[in-house]
């Protein structure tokens, strides 16, 4: 495997190429097999990394936005909850928002429907970690912490290709299409730019007190009276809880879940009340 | 003289008759308390080395000429190989030999469990094996995986002897109770994670066979291996020389020793077989899950009157049935106990002994009904536990040869005493309470166990013996018996163990046996010595002079000691006790559990390093702490594949997860056990940890947990289930106003 700096954004990323900054879940991916590739490309040395005006380099590590006052506090809360002080130092945000999910019938390999398969086997099987909306066709739980609060606080995504909301970063596995992302090959995220809130805020309900991905993560964003609200490790995607839990679909091991989603959804709207 | 006993010996509650020859243990224990040395805190003789990275643990060797082994093992939980070809992979680069079923018994067509290696390959590099492995060209045909431990037992697919341990009148003992309580609980399967994975680099010289080797038990390894392969059991030399970490797993040679041994015998090379931190979730052994359905009846005053379990241990598809139900036979004075306990056979990977086996699961059940019990007739929890202490092992009709449970109980009461404040700080959402659990279990050692003492004229001393220090502290504990017994600072004594090639035979370091079995060895080496020493300046004219000064004289002559371990006392019980009080919030709106504190009394006899003793202590606990929340071993219910094979999904507990731990010592010798009255303290710590946290949990909020981990649906589920018995009670109760 050949490793190449990338020396402009619009660099060709191609072929069995794939795209490194932290490593943190590429690596890992690469090892189990999960993902293969003859070339990887550093696009550390050309995707932004500052923060300035509401604007964050997609190449900020966590460590960083954990810590910079001028990240708004849901995002900062997300980093620091997120992963382990190493992980920290290493992944990026970009990458942070593009990492698979955590169902362990997918990281093992299982042909399941998210790689291609003709079944899900979390549903009728060992999930209680899994997601409890949007969970008929795959039931897999996305894992960032980090999305759900960029989701609550409506940013925006700047690649090398488009700008768009970050819940347009993403999609619901379909039979046709088994993605989790809109990102075309070779579209890189450059900068994540969030507007400007009252107050916000992250909490989140782990398997132990740290370096462990969201149960449930609850992001909230306050503007004006308007509170967007927006969910970690509860569905395919990050969710965000427009018409609350009706749409509620648990399954019989992780019904938990909506318990503890329902707890923290109403201490985020508290907190920012 | 020596002295040839028919004598029990017991590793982790398990008992053999065995004939040994002994030697007298003619020392007289030290009076209790700290002496010059023993039973004042000492650093690890080796802790520096450790943390610079120095000491050369298994993982690390890297011997001229060495391969690397990769093994195929079975992706199902129950398969048989229907054809297998290892040629694509010995055309592989750096490929040097490969081997399959029935080249090494090891080696198998049929395939119980998922992990089951099949066949090896060796090459000059671990991702070369690794590839080649993935060429074989293997075909599967998968069979009936049975799972379910009842309908294992059902099907008469069952591991060792049902058990059937009864005393008294147990139906009599119902009957005469006033209030009787029952329960089931369960416990899941947890894994031993050492930080080092299983592995050995074996190398042949000639006739002899090398094993290196992450062991807990050096000269198991030697005798095992040298049956199997039908060498003279002097031509295996074993050595361990720093180990990290077996938690019980490691007492064997397992397949990847006699792996490596088989293609290092074909390539004429040193072989490395490692496990991967993946290989080591699946195979390398667990602590199975158990099902317990629990009884228990007392008198108004809080006598028990019967004790009754029935236990299903999901033993996987080999392991033995752990004793399960020690803890109700054994913890407190019941005239009526019936226990039955049965090992199922199921598809999953055969769990291995993990630190108190059987017991830390007996004793969640237990100590859990108990406090239910405790709450129905409305005695404190460490009253009904004094009330019906055990002043002798009634199970096996013994004298306990030291018991200071009720003083470790006495310890606990300021610990205990701390609950109205806690409880008192629990707010709408965050409920605090306090609960307690006894510990119980084995820990004595047992002879044979055999050690070397050798004086320079330096005034210098070298303790030999080829015992393992797993990682628990023995080296220094060792050294500190030597250095106290030859009047010589801590510093003027080495210990050279780790190696079957170089010292007399020691124990295994499993059932807490290590510092109780070696350290009066140790001792008798040291004793020895300085007879002798004692001898010259008597002669020197120099009586009761320094060993260094006496010494001094001896130019490159040695005094040579030699010690071995005595008898343990005869027709007596030698156990550990010990109890723990924990203090936890629990979130009834999210599920979870913050365990706060932890005050740990226990009682093993004299304390030789109380600096290592804490640690082990904190170590025990903590790793009760991930068996009790978080830690849990899953597999598709579907197929029985393992699904937590990675420690992403697999949740050890943090720093962060870690309670304010508070450890305290009885520290009082047993009089009647060996010239130290030492036992050992590396598995009693674990012991009550679950119940405690789950007594607590009852405490702070009424909730009942019955499985482990605590998880967040268990908490949750046990919460409902207490409210719903609140309303019903309120229900009830407004009915009977009416």
């Amino acid at each position: 495997m050949e490793l190449r700096r990338a020396s402009s954004r619009d660099e060709r990323v191609d072929g069995g190429a794939l795209v490194l900054a932290g490593g943190t879940e590429l690596v890992p991916l690469l090892r189990s097999g999960l993902v293969h590739a003859d070339e990887l490309v550093d696009i550390r040395g050309v995707v932004p990394r500052g923060i300035s005006d509401g604007a964050i380099g997609a190449a900020a590590t966590l460590a960083e936005l954990e810590c910079d006052p001028q990240v708004p506090e849901a995002l900062r809360e997300a980093c620091r909850l997120a992963a382990s002080p190493q992980l920290r130092n290493a992944g990026t945000l970009g990458g942070n928002l593009l990492q698979a999910t955590r169902c362990w019938y997918w990281r093992l390999g299982w042909a399941c429907r998210l790689h291609g398969g003709a079944e899900c086997f979390a549903r009728d099987g060992e999930h209680r970690e899994h997601a409890i909306f949007a969970n008929g066709f795959c039931a897999s739980a996305h894992p960032s912490d980090v999305a759900a609060a960029l989701l609550a606080l409506d940013a925006t995504l700047l690649t090398n290709r488009r700008s768009l909301p970050v819940a347009e970063l993403y999609r619901l596995p379909t039979e046709d299409d088994r993605r989790t992302t809109t990102l075309a090959p070779g579209e890189l995220i450059l900068e994540v730019r969030v507007p400007e809130c009252d107050r916000s805020t992250y909490l989140k309900a782990m398997g132990r007190k740290r370096w462990a991905f969201p149960l449930v993560g609850v992001a909230g964003a306050r503007v004006g009276g308007e509170v967007r609200v927006a969910l970690a490790g509860v569905a395919p995607v990050p969710w965000l809880l427009e018409d609350g839990f009706e749409s509620a679909t648990p399954l019989p091991d992780n019904a938990y879940k909506l318990d503890v989603a329902r707890a923290l959804v109403a201490r985020v709207r508290t907190a920012l009340a | 003289m020596a002295r040839l006993i028919r004598t029990e010996k017991e590793v982790e509650g398990r008992y053999e008759e065995v004939w040994l020859v002994v030697e007298e243990d003619s020392l007289d224990q030290w009076p209790p308390g700290p002496r010059e040395i023993v039973g004042r805190p000492a650093p690890r003789l080796d802790g520096h080395e450790r943390a610079r990275g120095e000491a050369v643990y298994t993982a690390d060797l890297k011997l001229p000429g060495m391969l690397h082994a990769a093994m195929l093992r079975c992706p199902y939980a129950h398969a048989r190989v229907a054809r297998i070809d290892l040629a694509p992979a010995l055309a592989q680069p750096g490929v040097h030999a490969a081997i399959g079923p029935g080249d090494i018994e090891q080696l198998a067509e049929e395939c119980g469990f998922e992990g089951a290696p099949v066949a090896a390959v060796c090459a000059d590099t671990f991702a070369q094996a690794r590839a080649a492995v993935a060429a074989i060209d293997v075909e599967w045909e998968e069979l009936e995986a049975v799972l379910d431990p009842h309908e294992a037992v059902a099907r008469g697919l069952t591991i060792g002897e049902p058990r059937v341990k009864e005393r008294g009148d147990y139906e009599r003992g119902l009957a005469e109770a006033d209030v009787v309580v029952e329960g089931e609980y369960r416990t899941q399967v947890v894994l031993h994670n050492p930080l080092e994975t299983h592995q050995a680099v074996v190398r042949w010289l000639g006739d002899t066979l090398e094993v290196y080797i992450s062991t807990q038990f050096i000269w198991g390894v030697r005798d095992e291996v040298a049956e199997k392969l039908g060498l003279p059991r002097d031509k295996v030399r074993v050595v361990c020389h720093y180990m990290g970490g077996g938690f019980g797993a490691k007492g064997g040679a397992d397949d990847h020793t006699f792996v490596a041994a088989e293609l290092a015998r074909r390539t004429r090379r040193p072989v490395k077989c490692s496990l991967t931190r993946r290989e080591e979730n699946l195979v390398s052994g667990n602590r199975n899950a158990t099902i317990q359905r629990l009884t228990i009846g007392a008198r108004a005053d809080g006598k028990l009157t019967a004790l009754g379990g029935e236990y299903v241990n999901a033993v996987g598809w080999d392991g033995w049935s752990s004793p399960t139900e020690g803890p109700m036979n054994l913890l407190y004075a019941c005239p009526n106990v019936r226990t039955t306990t049965v090992g199922a056979r199921i598809n999953q990977p055969p769990m291995k002994a993990f630190r108190a086996p059987g017991f830390v699961e007996g004793t969640f059940g237990l100590e859990s009904l108990l406090d239910v019990l405790a709450a129905k007739l409305g005695i404190d929890p460490l009253e009904l536990r004094r009330l019906n202490h055990a002043d002798h092992d009634a199970d096996q009709g013994r004298e306990f040869s030291g018991k200071n449970l009720l003083e470790c109980y006495r310890r606990a009461e300021p610990h205990w005493e701390r609950r109205h404040e806690v409880r008192a700080r629990s707010t709408a959402a965050v409920k605090r309470g306090v609960g307690m659990a006894s510990q119980i279990w084995y820990g004595g050692g047992g002879p044979p166990s055999y050690a070397w003492v050798r004086i320079g004229s330096d005034g210098r001393a070298t303790v030999v013996t080829a015992m393992q220090d797993i990682g628990t502290g023995t080296r220094t504990a060792m050294a500190m018996i030597a250095a106290e017994e030859l009047g010589i600072p801590l510093e003027d004594v080495t210990v050279s163990l780790g190696d079957s090639a170089r010292g007399p035979f020691a124990s295994i370091s499993a059932g807490s046996s290590t510092t109780p079995s070696m350290g009066p060895a140790v001792r008798a080496a040291a004793a020895d010595a300085r007879r002798q020493v004692d001898e010259i300046a008597e002669q020197l004219g120099k009586r009761g002079a320094p060993a260094r000064e006496v010494v001094s004289v001896l130019e490159d002559a040695q005094i040579l000691g030699k010690g071995a371990r005595g008898p343990n006392p005869t027709g007596m019980q030698v156990l550990t006790f010990g109890v723990q009080v924990a203090e936890v919030a629990v979130d009834v709106e999210t599920g979870e559990v913050w365990v706060e504190r932890i005050a740990a009394v226990h009682d093993v006899g004299r304390v030789i390093n109380p600096l290592g003793a804490s640690s082990q202590i904190e170590g025990g606990i903590v790793q009760g702490l991930g068996h009790t929340l978080s830690e849990h071993r899953l597999h598709d219910p579907a197929s029985g594949r393992i699904l937590t094979q990675t420690l992403d999904t697999y949740k050890l507990p943090t720093i962060a997860d870690v309670p304010e731990i508070v450890s305290e010592l009885v520290d009082e010798p047993d009089s009647h056990l060996t010239n130290l009255g030492s036992k050992g303290l590396g598995e009693p710590p674990i012991v009550p940890v679950a119940a405690a946290i789950a007594n607590a949990i009852r405490d702070a909020t009424g909730a009942e947990v019955h499985s482990l981990p605590i998880d967040r649906a268990e908490m949750l589920r046990a919460l409902r289930e207490a409210e719903a018995r609140e309303r019903a009670r309120e229900t009830h109760g407004a009915a009977a106003r009416v």
